[in-house]
């Protein structure tokens, strides 16, 4: 991936109008992009660029107690891709509720926080303990592919993900987004019962089940065996969860993720039928990568004024 | 491909000038030798990194393949003025694309990353290395040279070829080098403590090490049953590599750590090793 060649004349780091904002249920994004959890850690990212000039940050997923994820290694690249199996390694929700989100928010961010479980009791135990914290919009991670309890196994199967929902919805008035897997049949099967059963928006994809393997050894690269692939790769994969979601549920407010590096791409979830996108392993292959977006998408959002007035008034393109 | 100055470095300049570290940016590559079978030496010409890096740190290169999108990391090897070297194995098709570029060819890059090794303290450092943990070990003698209060004693293992003493003889006040036919690190380090060359006057000893796990465990025995204090820079596959994905970590008494910001050197008693 190189650098494309608008990247050098745009200056990140100038003060920038955001001339086009978002709304994703209810809540104002001064611009359409935000960061994907688990490529964003306030106490990284900081040191590259100032935060609050995206249109939100979705933060790493976090746990009732702190877990320790899986060991190591974690990663392997893939043709165009990363392939990662941290298990939701995080410091617990506790940690953050006098760390990262203080400090995020006293930086001016729009903040989603994103939930994690092993269980429905672990995911109830976060959202109540979220539930009047600072955060602007709750995230429920229902599609990590590299935990053994909860995440995917949640998002894969409609009736448990309509009784998680079920319980978590009354705790809280903060919008609340499902984080959707794409390592299903029908996308739209998980996405109708997050929506039927109170969900405010829905995000996907979550990363694609994959692996690789070392042929000097014969063995996994990865010490969890499977990972879940972010990149490049995944555009497509994303674009049609948004497109096909869409044609189901006009209404729903969508948050596209999956191989979004440039303007360009964000534009193409746009086009799909979301209301915003998420960058994430690009911030791996450079830390600025999600502001560049941003400022590559309000460019180009001034020469598609009907897409940009619907996103504006909470609508979409499709 | 072509690069120019002006242009390359405009982004680290407005990243600094607002107050931030640099993003990922392009470089000039200014020289690509082979130093040994499957080893090569890479230089760029970046000002930023030149002056900021300290030993262990390291840069991430990025290939322009756009199938290999993932950074791969190396240690900074040595400064010259603005130039910046690492050392590296050609173990796969990345590394293969770096050695294949030339003079003349562009590369980007991001850095210095990482938490360097603590050197402040005037010590005699012994710097002990293994294969490809041998380069930020030459920049440590490099870095340390400048101060006249401290002494080096560089210790190399190596499969073969010594592909690296030249680089750290300028550096190091001594230099002991050895491969697989005679024996590993801890030959030399016995060999150095029978010929009482450990201890300097006045210094206390430091032993300073990179290199494969195997070795380094063996290097924090050593210097646990000789009361030293040690410093292993730790190697782990890597993501981001500056702390935002949390892929790289290593477990230590305190948990599991990131190996790219709150590494890559850790203590032998971070680690745990060597009680």
């Amino acid at each position: 991936m190189t650098v494309e060649t608008t990247a050098n004349r745009i200056n990140l780091y100038e003060p920038h109008e955001w001339k086009h904002p978002t709304k994703v249920a209810g809540v104002t994004w001064k611009n359409p992009v935000g960061t994907a959890s688990g490529t964003f850690q306030y106490a990284a990212v900081r040191w590259f660029y100032d935060v609050s000039q995206l249109g939100a940050v979705s933060t790493k997923g976090v746990s009732p107690v702190p877990w320790e994820g899986n060991p190591s290694p974690r990663t392997a690249e893939g043709p165009a891709s990363n392939i990662n199996a941290v298990g939701l390694q995080n410091p617990g929700v506790d940690h953050y509720l006098v760390d990262d989100l203080p400090k995020l928010k006293e930086a001016g961010a729009t903040v989603v926080a994103n939930v994690a479980g092993h269980s429905d009791d672990d995911y109830a135990a976060v959202v109540a303990k979220l539930a009047d914290s600072a955060a602007d919009m709750l995230e429920i991670n229902v599609s990590c592919p590299n935990v053994t309890h909860g995440g995917m196994s949640v998002g894969t199967d409609p009736v448990a993900l309509a009784k998680l929902m079920d319980r978590l919805r009354p705790m809280t008035d903060k919008p609340m987004i499902i984080k959707l897997t794409p390592n299903v049949t029908d996308i739209t099967v998980p996405a109708r019962a997050a929506v039927e059963h109170g969900a405010d928006a829905l995000s996907m994809i979550n990363t694609v089940l994959g692996m690789r393997i070392d042929i000097r050894t014969g063995k996994p690269i990865i010490a969890h065996v499977t990972g879940g692939v972010s990149g490049p790769a995944v555009l497509p994969i994303g674009l049609v969860a948004v497109y096909r979601t869409r044609t189901v549920l006009p209404d729903i407010p969508i948050i596209g993720i999956g191989g979004v590096d440039s303007g360009e791409k964000a534009l193409e979830y746009l086009y799909a039928g979301a209301n915003a996108v998420e960058v994430g392993a690009a911030a791996l292959f450079d830390p600025v990568a999600p502001l560049r977006v941003a400022r590559e998408l309000d460019d180009l959002l001034d020469e598609r004024p009907e897409l940009a007035a619907k996103l504006a008034a909470g609508k979409t393109w499709r | 491909m072509t690069a120019t100055f002006t242009p390359t470095y405009d982004v680290v300049d407005e990243a600094v000038a607002a107050g931030y570290f640099p993003p990922r940016h392009p470089v000039d590559i200014t020289a690509v030798e082979t130093l040994a079978d499957r080893v090569v030496r890479l230089t760029f010409r970046d000002p930023y990194i030149a002056k900021h890096a300290r030993p262990a740190q390291f840069v991430n290169l990025f290939t322009n393949d756009p199938l290999m999108p993932m950074p791969r990391p190396f240690g900074v090897s040595e400064v010259h003025g603005d130039e910046v070297s690492v050392i590296f194995a050609v173990v796969g098709k990345g590394t293969a694309e770096f050695a294949e570029l030339a003079a003349g060819d562009t590369l980007q890059v991001l850095g210095p990353l990482g938490r360097p090794f603590k050197t402040k303290q005037a010590a005699h450092y012994v710097l002990v290395a293994g294969g490809l943990g041998v380069p930020p070990l030459i920049y440590a003698a490099q870095h340390l040279a400048a101060d006249p209060a401290t002494r080096t004693t560089a210790v190399f293992g190596y499969r073969n070829e010594h592909f690296a003493d030249r680089y750290v003889e300028p550096f190091a006040d001594a230099t002991a080098s050895i491969d697989e036919s005679e024996g590993n690190v801890i030959t030399l380090l016995d060999r150095l403590e029978a010929a009482g060359s450990l201890h300097a006057d006045g210094l206390e000893t430091v032993v300073l090490s990179c290199g494969p796990l195997p070795m380094m465990k063996a290097v924090a025995s050593w210097t646990a049953k000789r009361g030293l204090a040690c410093q292993l820079s730790m190697e782990q596959r890597m993501g981001c590599g500056y702390g935002t994905c949390v892929l790289c970590t290593v477990d230590t008494v305190d948990g599991r750590l990131k190996v790219c910001s709150d590494g890559p050197v850790f203590t032998r008693e971070q680690l745990g090793w060597g009680e």
